[in-house]
């Protein structure tokens, strides 16, 4: 019954955040207003982690099974596939480097204006 | 013979067997590149083609499993939630690296997709495919793309970060190992940070939260730009 009922409270957390994104004005997934839902009530304290317990551990431990399917339906777009593959691979593996080195380098850039402040401060 | 394939339950134990097949492979073989959900899906694909079974019987009980990904979504906050000392501890540098890495990842595929004259759904498909696959998911369907060629893209981005981290990290001389683990996790989620575990322990705890914090800022930069 305990797995039921983490179960049920996360299925209700989904149609809550599925209604709110519909209330909202702004094109937003349900699935991640649900996400920012279940958030927002845990750092509040209104649910504690146990609430969703082992029910939720076992989707996460298990994430990558649920996209099984949706990656198996890539069998219907073969044509579109076949005609643009190189640009696919050449967009992601330019685009991978071009975030690593815009976040590393400004996270460095933090870093260092932080040391500036805090060695000001002490200075 | 058809009654018993196009039951829901035929899709749902050919996705399990299928991903059991490809976690094991991936623990024999030890390499980024023996994807278990490549393998998994490869082997779902070669059974509905060769047995020739309809796609439709196989979505029977896809469907259900799809199902499952708003809840998978959902709970991803646990992650977020759990990792919260961690972001604390470098708070600043997080925020910002991964704010500005996640407008890069977009802005690149967005400039990139338009000089190669790709189509709007396939754009579309690719504009969140730097986040976690759920994340992605979500987002790509709302833009009008293929959830499919998210799929695709957010597997080659987590291999090709997993790969080239190392090489990435001394081209660009980042010594720093926060701005290491957060270059990795902002683009290469889950599959990137995997390799940054192998560099380092401070490094693999930037990478994971950031994992979470730049699907956020995807979450809020998209229906901003798009």
């Amino acid at each position: 019954m305990k797995y039921l009922a983490q179960l049920a409270l996360i299925f209700a957390l989904c149609l809550v955040g599925d209604l709110v994104a519909y209330l909202l004005p702004v094109p937003i997934p349900g699935s991640v207003v649900s996400m920012l839902l279940v958030l927002l009530l845990l750092v509040s304290g209104l649910l504690k982690e146990e609430h969703l317990g082992e029910s939720a551990d076992f989707m996460l431990r298990n994430m990558t099974f649920f996209f099984i399917p949706p990656g198996v339906s890539i069998i219907r777009y073969t044509a579109i596939i076949n005609s643009i593959w190189w640009q696919l691979i050449l967009v992601n593996i330019v685009s991978v480097i071009v975030c690593f080195a815009v976040s590393s380098w400004t996270v460095m850039a933090v870093l260092s204006l932080q040391r500036m402040v805090g060695g000001g401060r002490r200075g | 013979m058809a009654e018993i394939l196009s039951s829901p339950l035929f899709g749902i134990a050919l996705s399990i067997a299928a991903f059991k097949v490809g976690l094991w492979v991936n623990q024999k073989i030890r390499n980024p590149i023996a994807n278990p959900l490549i393998i998994a899906m490869t082997i779902v694909v070669a059974t509905l083609t060769i047995f020739k079974i309809p796609y439709d019987y196989f979505e029977q009980g896809a469907s259900f499993i799809v199902m499952f990904l708003a809840p998978v979504t959902a709970v991803l906050a646990l992650t977020v939630y759990r990792q919260r000392s961690i972001l604390r501890s470098a708070f600043l540098p997080i925020v910002i690296g991964t704010f500005a890495g996640s407008l890069a990842a977009m802005g690149s595929v967005l400039f990139l997709s338009r000089i190669l004259g790709l189509n709007d759904a396939v754009v579309a498909s690719l504009i969140p495919k730097s986040v976690t696959t759920p994340v992605a998911i979500a987002l790509a369907e709302q833009l009008g793309g293929l959830p499919a060629l998210t799929i695709a893209s957010t597997v080659i981005t987590g291999l090709s970060g997993n790969l080239l981290a190392p090489a990435m990290i001394k081209v660009f001389a980042v010594k720093d190992p926060i701005a290491q683990g957060v270059g990795i996790g902002c683009c290469s989620h889950a599959l990137g940070t995997t390799k940054a575990m192998e560099i380092g322990d401070v490094q693999g705890a930037m990478s994971s939260i950031s994992i979470s914090l730049s699907a956020l800022w995807t979450v809020v930069l998209v229906p901003l730009l798009f």
